[in-house]
């Protein structure tokens, strides 16, 4: 917080503005300049960001690599068209964080704090802390494992991660950290580059559109894949994210049908790049694709150069390390706005390091932390990897369900609550999610006490 | 806030300048700042937003939903541990 005070003003019947308002009232003149001047382009130029950020920065490396997984195992024939209907699903959600963060001015962590009570507010916190770090160290292993086919170790995957967020943290401005991570996003593109490059067949392609019946293998296969896939598209640190960043942003309820765009731009674009990846995936497929599965060493880049040309291996590995270190950039983000707000002090990129300790060491910290476990020599990363999607989508109901409750609040949004048929889908959704997670949590650990066979 | 310090008339000369360009930044910083809508403001924001009123249905279900994932995450946190070994 600036050395200004915060008292009201008794000119301007407001309260006196401190840096952090005033960064922030920069931009919004911009918005208000291009609004004013009907262009219409440079308006939504000026808008775009957290939808877009929050939909690839969930087409990460865990993610590009379920999908990949998807089709070197199954084909496309019933994932390619259920990878739309899940972001979809994330629309749906992301549109409501966004329309809170937009009308409220405040994140989903503290208003779920002050209005639902400590208890739920440090309990999501504490969920997103988790499955945050889970995710991060993932987003570690998935650049690992793109750096890997170019023969660099750890070390550089480390270094790589950690250098990009302290750079991009290095301006005091939401803006400019928006438009580098934007500028890093749309490498996710890579993967469509690689599905071209693959040379699929295009009626197989159309074709699957068709919705197979769910593919083959054990029940508990099934719901690893559901829950796994899920955990793709809709996550906790989403949820935070762009309701924090709709509201570092400056977004106001006059921004709500731009943000509204933004949020199905990112969710067509994060479609089409992760159908991108499950069609270089799928070139594997009769190539034994199946002995491919997961974070298996870097064997996607390799396994796709011999079928497909180096091209089409090395345009994977770069998609590979762009999605780990764009998701690294937007998840440590997430946790920064979730403490800022959870702890009750400045939370904005907006404020300086000094005026907003705890939000700046945490967004490094916790990506400190993700990258000291993968380089523990013998740790557990694959099994953490694949875990983290599942883990996500195991704790997602809790974020759902108060996201759901907060876009419903007539108190906090007014004429903006949710309509009927929001709170339709949204339901669905949530229930969705919840059963699937549930389903594969139950039978997994039945069979780890042995009550089922697998 | 800073307290006020009386000025000399050579510090007022010296500084007529730079307070001429502070006067022009604090004009410009009041008209950036109209474009802030009230409860945009950190201190706005800073405000705790009141609790809300829940039923006791809505009570029972969330710590329902609290069980339910406690229960489940910690299955899967079990599972994920019996993998490692």
């Amino acid at each position: 917080m600036s050395t200004r005070e915060i008292t009201a003003s008794p000119l301007l019947h407001q309260p006196l503005p401190t840096d952090e308002d005033l960064v922030r009232s920069h931009d919004r003149s911009r918005v208000h300049h291009a609004r004013r001047h009907r262009r219409h382009w440079h308006l939504m130029w000026l808008l775009v960001g957290p939808g877009i950020l929050a939909m690839l920065g969930e087409n990460d490396g865990p993610s590009m690599i379920a999908y990949a997984s998807d089709g070197a195992q199954y084909g496309l024939g019933f994932f390619v068209p259920f990878i739309p209907i899940l972001f979809a699903m994330a629309y749906v959600c992301q549109e409501m964080c966004m329309r809170v963060g937009a009308v409220t001015h405040r994140g989903y962590g503290e208003l779920v704090l002050q209005r639902y009570g400590r208890v739920w507010g440090w309990f999501g916190a504490g969920d997103l802390t988790l499955t945050n770090l889970v995710t991060l160290v993932a987003e570690f292993v998935a650049i690992r494992v793109g750096l890997a086919y170019f023969h660099l170790g750890s070390g550089v995957a480390v270094a790589l991660g950690l250098a990009l967020v302290v750079f991009t943290l290095s301006g005091g401005r939401y803006w400019r950290w928006e438009r580098i991570v934007l500028g890093l996003a749309l490498f996710n593109g890579l993967f469509l580059l690689a599905a071209i490059l693959v040379k699929p067949h295009i009626g197989a392609v159309a074709s699957s559109f068709a919705f197979t019946p769910f593919p083959g293998g054990s029940f508990n296969t099934l719901l690893l894949l559901l829950a796994s896939t899920i955990g793709a598209t809709v996550t906790p640190w989403m949820i935070f994210f762009q309701q924090s960043a709709s509201a570092d942003k400056g977004m106001t309820p006059s921004d709500v049908r731009h943000g509204r765009y933004d949020t199905a731009v990112g969710a067509v674009l994060a479609a089409v790049f992760g159908i991108g990846a499950l069609v270089a995936g799928a070139a594997l497929l009769a190539h034994d694709g199946s002995g491919i599965q997961g974070f298996a060493g870097a064997g996607f880049p390799e396994a796709l150069k011999h079928v497909a040309g180096a091209g089409a291996g090395t345009v994977f590995a770069l998609g590979l390390v762009e999605a780990g270190a764009v998701a690294i950039l937007t998840i440590s983000a997430s946790t920064a706005y979730a403490a800022g707000e959870c702890v009750g002090v400045s939370h904005s990129f907006n404020s300086s390091p000094r005026g907003a300790a705890v939000f700046y060491a945490a967004n490094v910290g916790v990506a400190l932390l993700a990258a000291a476990v993968i380089l523990i020599p013998g740790a557990p990363l694959l099994s953490i990897a694949l875990n983290a999607n599942v883990l996500a989508t195991v704790l997602l109901p809790v974020s759902l369900v108060l996201m759901v409750m907060l876009a419903n609040d007539r108190g906090l949004m007014g004429p903006w609550v949710n309509r009927r048929s929001t709170n339709a889908i949204g339901i669905t959704v949530i229930a969705f999610v919840g059963l699937c997670g549930a389903a594969y949590g139950i039978d997994s650990f039945l069979q780890a006490i042995h009550l089922i066979g697998s | 806030m800073s307290a006020e310090t009386p000025l000399t008339d050579a510090a007022h000369a010296s500084s007529a300048i730079p307070e001429r360009d502070l006067q022009a930044q604090e004009r410009h910083e009041d008209e950036l700042i109209m474009h802030l809508e009230r409860d945009q403001f950190v201190a706005e924001t800073s405000r705790p937003v009141a609790r809300a009123p829940l039923s006791a249905r809505a009570r029972a279900g969330l710590w329902a939903l609290r069980v339910f994932v406690v229960l489940v995450g910690l299955m899967v946190i079990y599972t994920f541990v019996q993998q490692l070994h």
